[in-house]
């Protein structure tokens, strides 16, 4: 039997994001991020003056793009992509030279000063492999983000993109980021 | 603010390498302009070939101290990975620093040659057998150097422009525009050297090649940055918000008056002034030392400031709408 194809995705259902930033804290218990540095983030909009005014919260991290830029550039090839689309960094290969910070156009990777190498979010790989969800995913209290497999059709991630519009951020890059935000 | 991945050693890194490209380029051309099959500026050669070498060295060992784990560097030779501009670049990077010393050696005198090899132990012997007079490959090495001497010059600018994240960087003409910089350097540098050796003093037609010469890639690097400011206004959005970082934002003092006017323009109009008799009026070329010293020393100073400004400028462009990002 041939062995299924799969791609990770995440859908982030960001109207739905209250700024709890349960999931930032969640990723940095998890994963044990440095001080200072972070995997994910929640991106903030105001737009109008108070009483007219709007505030939308975005969460992002790490695209897991299809085609990385980060990867590309890499000289060393500590920077590599996964069959299922998860794009990780080899801490033994990586030379520290930050030319990946600078090719990824979502600012999603950080530089661990201590051991000298790049780090990132890894869609928490040593989770998903045991068949876990990620941390970010599975703290989440008002259920902003789902993590799923697109190759899988009974996924629900599956479902939501068939039924709900949605974007992804900054398609002209070309990297094919797969961060999905439902509209 | 944005926080900036690349600092000051990148700068300085790309100058010297770029430094390192433009002096074995204009050494090597040296060698190859004879006059009845003499080589007429074989001093300028000499110089340029002792020089050659120094600055990529030093701007390696640089980039090497930058790097967040510097005892992994090995690891850039133990892959080559095509699609990355660093890999090919750190290939491209050691052959010719091996080139220019090879043709460094070929232009040691045959007392410099032997003082070294004096300073050898004599046990060495294998080591001593390199004591050989390569002098009549000069020619040959220059040849071979140059195609690797222009790749350097085109890397420094490659290595930022192939980044498709940046768009500031991102356009086809950053790399022209930091080899020309780079062979305009290495003129300049030449000059310098040349007329600070008192030594030997510089001689008219000396200065007069050199002048020409970063008269010719001066204005071969104005003309490809034109194009890229006005290539850049009638780009997409994001390369335009990405113009504004030198138009109106943040190094725009940088870009036009240090960079463009005093690094580029004046340095360019003293040497025109200077061709200018000789070449229209048929009157002889005077070179006038301190014009020439004030040229050279303000295409260096234009070299290292482009360099400058595109690093930190290049990082700050985005995709994003720039600013929004904490
Ligand atoms: S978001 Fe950045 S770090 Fe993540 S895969 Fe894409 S280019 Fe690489
Ligand atoms: S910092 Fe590490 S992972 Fe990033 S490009 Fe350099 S070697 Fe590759």
């Amino acid at each position: 039997m041939a062995i299924k194809k799969k791609r990770y995705a995440l859908v982030i259902d960001s109207r739905k994001c209250i700024n709890c930033k349960a999931c930032v804290v969640a990723c940095k218990a998890e994963n044990k991020v440095p001080v200072g540095n972070f995997r994910n983030r929640i991106n903030e909009e105001r737009k109008g003056e108070y009483p007219k005014l709007s505030i939308n919260f975005e969460p992002e991290q790490c695209h897991h793009c299809t085609d990385p830029s980060c990867v590309r550039v890499c000289p060393t090839g500590a920077s590599w992509q996964r069959k299922d689309g998860i794009v990780l960094v080899n801490y033994d290969e990586c030379i520290g030279c930050r030319y990946c910070m600078i090719a990824c156009p979502y600012d999603a990777r950080y530089f661990n000063e201590e051991e000298g190498v790049v780090d990132k979010c890894t869609f928490c790989s040593h989770r998903v492999d045991k068949g876990d969800i990620p941390a970010c995913v599975e703290t989440c209290p008002s259920k902003v983000r789902v993590f799923g497999d697109l190759e899988d059709p009974t996924n629900r991630i599956h479902e939501l993109l068939s039924t709900r519009r949605y974007r992804v951020k900054e398609p002209q890059t070309g990297n094919g980021p797969q961060l999905y935000y439902l509209l | 603010m944005h926080e900036f991945n690349w600092g000051l050693l990148i700068v300085v890194y790309l100058f010297l390498g770029g430094l390192s490209a433009g002096l074995f380029f204009a050494a090597g051309l040296a060698n190859y302009l004879t006059v009845d099959d003499k080589p007429v500026y074989a001093r300028v050669a000499r110089m340029g070939a002792l020089l050659a070498p120094w600055p990529v060295a030093i701007g390696s060992g640089l980039l090497i101290l930058d790097l967040g784990n510097w005892y992994r560097f090995y690891k850039l030779f133990l892959h080559f990975r095509w699609q990355s501009p660093m890999s090919i670049g750190s290939w491209l990077l050691t052959v010719f620093t091996l080139i220019a010393f090879l043709y460094l050696f070929a232009w040691l005198k045959e007392d410099e040659r032997k003082w070294i090899f004096s300073k050898i132990p004599a046990t060495w012997k294998q080591v001593h057998r390199l004591n050989v007079d390569i002098s009549s490959w000069r020619e040959k090495i220059a040849m071979v150097g140059f195609p690797f001497s222009i790749g350097v010059g085109i890397y420094t600018g490659v290595l930022l422009g192939a980044v498709s994240a940046r768009p500031f960087w991102n356009t086809n003409l950053v790399a022209q525009m930091f080899l020309f910089s780079a062979l305009s350097s290495g003129a300049a540098a030449l000059l310098l050297a040349m007329i600070l050796d008192r030594k030997n003093p510089i001689e008219k037609h000396e200065t007069k090649f050199l002048v020409t010469l970063d008269v010719v890639f001066i204005s071969l690097e104005l003309f490809i940055i034109l194009p890229y400011i006005i290539h850049g206004q009638l780009s997409s959005q994001a390369v335009k918000d990405a113009l504004t970082l030198i138009l109106g934002g943040p190094y725009t003092v940088v870009f036009w008056v240090f960079f463009l006017f005093l690094g580029l323009l004046v340095p360019l109009a003293i040497e025109v002034y200077e061709l200018f008799p000789s070449i229209f009026k048929g009157r002889e070329f005077h070179g006038s030392r301190n014009m020439a010293l004030t040229a050279a020393g303000l295409v260096l100073f234009g070299g290292f400031l482009l360099r400058y400004i595109f690093v930190y400028a290049g990082q700050m462009s985005s995709f994003h709408r720039m600013g929004m990002l904490q």
